[in-house]
């Protein structure tokens, strides 16, 4: 696999498959889980390093989605999380979201204390980002588990990476996670960018650029 | 005449059997019981480092301790400049022994530069005077190091029957009620907020909440060593205040440090243990680091020094073959000095972490080694000879 270097910044290098150009990401932005394990966490402490300002809610429905930022005034509850740290002087309140940024990592543990089993959380992800493609919403999938967040075929992890998979419009895995090629391949099948990392701290450079942040 | 003989003769054989009996029985129980007050009564000892300023004890902050195998050592390493404080807490499961060795550390070699770091390397004191000779345990392990081995006792998950007796039948958790087995009344993680006129080992933790409460302590950092056949190993126990500094530390030991280690929640229902009470009844952080042992795994070998010291298991590694451990495991087992060392830089980058977040109050340590130094020199190498030391350097526990 040839990679070419996107971006070398004082602290670390990231990697894209030739011919791909990050697209620019916009806020406001919602951040969520692709089988409710830890690295939605994870994610969120690195947007924060980041600077990305943004809500989450690790079980958004279609209705809090489509209510935009604040997520309809929802609170959380016994697994149900939700956080709005969206600058809403910039982004008032009911403002549409233009970016979804989803963990990918299942945990049997995650999905029952959000009452879910595998199948409903399919379900759930499917009608979430069906939605989000078609309100135009950038979808930026991430992989940052590792080896130990995948798994063989048809287990929970690998099921949650073939969910999410056709709505994503960027991929940012680490090298761990995409050990055996699984990612690249999926990138290369639907022509989108992927962009390898070799830690998981390095995806703060790439948020910086995903959101021209500098 | 002949009859009475002849019974004498038979009543003297029976009675010369048991005798001997007796006699073998005495000196059988003899030894093993020579073993075992040797071992209680073996006195660690424990150099003062460049940075000690001061050595107190636990019985400072609950009077009733004192003059009990409770009552543990503490060293205050206290900097020139004034940040944050952090309490390092070794041997609450003296059978996890690289958490004690690595408050040994740095005990024996930590400058502080800002801030203070508090350590308590015999949690668990009573718990370190016994041993589990039904699993077969070693009594002690020794450390290799340039000048000759230095000696250390191997102690139990749970304080000593001796101290603290008798168990209940069910162990209700102080204050939360929570029922829990009897066992777990003498085990210390499972004790925590504890109470002043309590259990032993809950006034052992009621002791350290008033430590943390009266010296204003930001971050607890609680060594221990779990399983490798155990999911919640080689990683950071964290609850929900102290998740943003774990999950930064995680995040930075694999770049900074080449090791892997995860963050794990601290359950809400699951009362007693450090990372749980700590953060709920003070206003300090709590951290419980796992590094994975071998050594306490079932299915091993004997339980011998050198399982303990090495890692090395032909049964463990037959498993890790069929990716039934929750960590890498190899024909290099997981040594000492590899589990100890994680434990050095983690506990290092958290406090590192903590500073980030809170500038205001800093803690700042020096010469304190790290993973790859203890991979490369081993951990003796920073371990100093008392044999050579003048008599005011050298505490013994």
């Amino acid at each position: 696999m040839r990679l070419s270097v996107v971006l070398v910044s004082a602290v670390s290098v990231f990697f894209l498959l030739p011919g791909q150009e990050l697209p620019r990401a916009e806020f406001p932005v919602l951040t969520t889980s692709a089988g409710q394990s830890n690295d939605v966490v994870v994610l969120n402490i690195l947007c924060e390093e980041a600077g990305v300002l943004y809500d989450y809610c690790d079980v958004p429905t279609v209705e809090l989605i489509a209510a935009g930022v604040g997520l309809g005034g929802a609170q959380p509850g016994p697994g149900f999380h939700v956080e709005v740290h969206t600058d809403t002087k910039l982004y008032p309140i009911g403002t549409p979201y233009k970016t979804l940024l989803v963990a990918i990592g299942a945990s049997l543990k995650g999905m029952g204390a959000s009452g879910l089993t595998v199948e409903t959380e399919i379900a759930r992800l499917k009608a979430v980002l069906s939605y989000a493609k078609e309100q135009g919403i950038l979808v930026v999938g991430f992989h940052i588990g590792g080896q130990t967040a995948r798994g063989a075929p048809g287990s929970e992890n690998e099921l949650m990476i073939d969910t999410v998979a056709p709505y994503v419009d960027v991929l940012v895995v680490t090298k761990d996670s995409n050990f055996d090629d699984r990612f690249t391949k999926l990138a290369e099948e639907r022509k989108i960018p992927l962009v390898i990392v070799d830690y998981a701290v390095d995806v703060i450079p790439v948020l910086k650029a995903l959101f021209g942040l500098q | 005449m002949q009859g009475k003989l002849g019974g004498l003769m038979s009543i003297n054989r029976a009675t010369c059997i048991k005798i001997l009996l007796i006699v073998v029985a005495s000196v059988v129980t003899g030894l093993g019981a020579s073993q075992l007050w040797h071992h209680r009564h073996y006195k660690t000892p424990v150099v003062l480092g460049p940075g000690v300023t001061r050595v107190g004890s636990l019985s400072e902050y609950c009077p009733s301790l004192r003059g009990t195998l409770a009552d543990a050592l503490v060293f205050y390493l206290e900097g020139g400049e004034e940040g944050g404080v952090a309490l390092l807490l070794g041997n609450s499961h003296p059978n996890e022994p690289a958490g004690f060795l690595a408050s040994l550390v740095y005990i024996e070699n930590a400058v502080v530069k800002k801030g203070t770091v508090i350590v308590i390397p015999f949690l668990n004191r009573s718990a370190s005077c016994y041993t589990r000779p039904g699993d077969g345990y070693p009594l002690f392990f020794s450390i290799a190091t340039p000048w000759g081995e230095r000696i250390f006792r191997m102690g139990n998950r749970e304080a000593s029957p001796l101290d603290q007796w008798p168990d209940p039948d069910v162990y209700v958790h102080y204050p939360e009620g929570q029922l829990l087995s009897f066992v777990d009344a003498r085990n210390i993680n499972r004790a925590w907020p504890g109470r002043p006129d309590g259990l032993l080992m809950e006034r052992v933790a009621y002791a350290v909440m008033e430590l943390i409460r009266k010296r204003k302590v930001d971050v607890v950092i609680d060594f221990h060593e779990a399983e490798t056949l155990y999911p919640v190993t080689n990683c950071i126990v964290a609850p929900e205040k102290s998740a943003r500094i774990a999950t930064l530390t995680a995040l930075w030991i694999k770049p900074k440090e080449g090791f892997d280690c995860h963050v794990e929640p601290s359950p809400v229902g699951f009362r007693g243990l450090s990372h749980r009470e700590i953060g709920d009844y003070s206003d300090a952080f709590p951290f419980l680091l796992e590094a994975p042992i071998p050594f306490l795994d079932q299915p091993t070998g004997p339980k011998t020094e050198e399982l303990l010291l090495t890692g090395k298991d032909p049964f463990l590694l037959r498993l890790a073959r069929r990716g039934r451990l929750f960590v890498p495991y190899d024909e290099d087992g997981w040594s000492i000095d590899r589990r100890v060392g994680q434990h050095l830089s983690v506990s290092l980058e958290i406090l590192n972490q903590f500073s980030k977040v809170f500038p205001s109050k800093s803690i700042s340590v020096v010469n304190v080694p790290k993973y790859a130094d203890l991979i490369r020199f081993g951990l003796g190498s920073y371990l100093s000879d008392p044999a050579t030391l003048p008599p005011d350097c050298v505490v013994y526990q």
